[in-house]
């Protein structure tokens, strides 16, 4: 599914009459079956723009459209068809066995057991759910939290999934793992996923396209190959420190 | 429906988890009860029995019952949404093709059936085996039992509405402290309502709390005419409608207010 964006903005109302402009009329658009990176730096406005493409917050201003669908009109329609990871926070059932989400998310999102078991043996094979499956998150390592919150999200066949820091505080190798599993999720079913992350190596390695944002607006929406033309290096890592730089430097 | 059977489910196993504070929650409802008994006798001993709207035996059938009921009447919901809301784990529930008033609901059911069978029962057992009075009307139990399922569904309507102000406060504990020790003062879970002074009485019949504890109880211990009895269910009944309506309108204005914290 594709994801249209235009002119969105919101703002959130401090103190009386102090206003803070979290994003600020922002436009782009994501095709089907694409990996984007979502990139800013902190407090940029990423996490609002992901929430109102989630439908968590309303927007201000703008309109977002998903396969022509909005979140006004066809609300449930969009939930079933979006899933989301954060890295930060686990969608698991804290005190309980991780199969039980597992199971919880196939009736709530009316996955056939055909569906559900080709699967559960997917991830069984990839992401080794097999080791964990039985425990509940309170007993697990991050990397196997990830794992299962991986596996919870993708149980029931999104057509989108947001990706926010999925591989935050884990060890290289698993890192690995998780990168593949993403990236053989984006081929076999044509997942349009949007990943927001702070690990330039994520973004190389996952990503064709990127999307920068700053203090709320729209920096760069294009290719990883036309930005490191534009600034004649490689080194993704100093081209985005440079856009950073100049976004500070200009609201200094 | 499945989704919600399964949060049924999830409600009853998270309950299940520590067994060491099932064991706590029963013994501690015991020494309650024990207490409460030991300070009513002591009470109706001092005191010639003047001027008081329930005599000792009457005391004693309402505090026993009370202290049945309050193991499955107490529960969690204010503390679910809250957390839930204080953390930004709300956000994760929102996303999810599902009412998250049902949801809530759902599982507050399955941990109810849990408690039933873990506490509310054992707990008739012990004070039928220690108490050898007879402590119920039997001709008004099934009365008594369609009181405590009106009952429940105030408390549920109650925590919800109070759980979802945290859309405004974020934290709302110091609310709850300040409602939890009026509820149980104004409920009738420590004292029976009918022994409050004549202004407190009058306040507390515009209040729901009463609802919760005072109605079902009253019905269960105390006998009185049939027409009595359906007039304190209409009043149960009364307040489901008011306090769904509050709690429908809390929901759609605090979606909008709703801020999603940190990250």
């Amino acid at each position: 599914m594709s994801i249209e964006v235009e002119k969105l903005s919101k703002v959130y109302k401090l103190k009386k009459s102090q206003k803070k402009v979290a994003v600020d009329d922002i436009s782009f658009t994501i095709p089907s079956g694409e990996i984007i990176g979502f990139i800013g730096p902190n407090g940029a406005g990423k996490s609002t723009t992901i929430k109102m493409l989630t439908g968590i917050l309303v927007p201000d201003g703008g309109t977002i459209s998903i396969d022509g669908m909005n979140f006004k009109k066809n609300r449930k329609q969009i939930m079933y068809k979006i899933g989301v990871v954060f890295g930060q926070k686990s969608v698991l059932c804290w005190d309980i066995p991780v199969l039980d989400t597992l199971k919880l998310f196939k009736d709530m999102y009316k996955v056939s057991d055909s569906v559900y078991e080709e699967n559960m043996r997917l991830f069984r094979d990839v992401l080794g759910i097999d080791e964990f499956i039985n425990q509940p998150p309170r007993l697990l390592s991050l990397g196997q939290r990830m794992k299962a919150d991986l596996a919870a999200s993708l149980i029931y066949n999104p057509d989108i999934l947001f990706l926010d820091e999925p591989t935050i505080g884990i060890d290289v190798l698993s890192k690995e793992r998780i990168r593949d599993f993403i990236q053989k999720i984006n081929r076999e079913r044509h997942t349009t996923i949007i990943l927001t992350t702070h690990d330039v190596s994520d973004i190389e390695t996952l990503c064709e396209k990127m999307i920068i944002i700053d203090k709320g607006s729209l920096i760069y929406d294009g290719t990883l190959g036309d930005l490191k033309d534009k600034y004649k290096t490689t080194d993704l890592e100093e081209i985005i420190k440079n856009i950073y730089r100049n976004g500070e430097m200009k609201y200094a | 429906m499945r989704k919600y059977i399964d949060y049924m489910k999830i409600g009853i196993k998270e309950h299940m988890v520590y067994s060491s504070s099932i064991w706590a929650t029963f013994l501690s409802k015991i020494v309650y009860l024990y207490m409460q008994f030991a300070l009513w006798n002591a009470l109706f001993a001092s005191n010639a029995e003047k001027n008081l709207a329930l005599n000792h035996e009457e005391t004693i059938r309402y505090i026993i019952v009370a202290t049945v009921l309050s193991t499955i009447m107490e529960c969690n919901v204010i503390g679910w949404i809250n957390s839930e809301i204080q953390t930004g784990n709300i956000a994760n529930q929102l996303i999810r093709p599902m009412d998250f008033r049902t949801m809530i609901f759902s599982k507050h059911f399955g941990t109810t059936l849990i408690k039933t069978v873990l506490y509310c029962i054992p707990l008739c057992v012990v004070t039928g085996v220690a108490f050898h009075k007879p402590i119920v009307c039997d001709g008004q139990l099934g009365f008594g039992f369609v009181s405590i399922i009106l009952a429940f569904i105030i408390q549920f309507l109650y925590s919800l509405i109070i759980g979802l102000m945290a859309f405004w406060l974020i934290v709302t504990w110091p609310l709850n402290m300040l409602l939890a020790a009026i509820y149980k003062l104004l409920s009738g879970s420590w004292i029976p309502v009918a022994m409050f002074p004549d202004l407190l009485g009058k306040i507390n019949a515009f209040l729901p709390f009463r609802a919760i504890y005072s109605i079902p109880v009253t019905i269960i211990t105390t006998p009185m005419s049939q027409e009595n009895i359906l007039r304190n269910l209409i009043v149960q009944i009364v307040w489901i409608v008011i306090l769904y309506i509050v709690m429908t309108v809390t929901w759609r204005i605090g979606k909008k207010k709703l801020i999603v914290q940190g990250g």
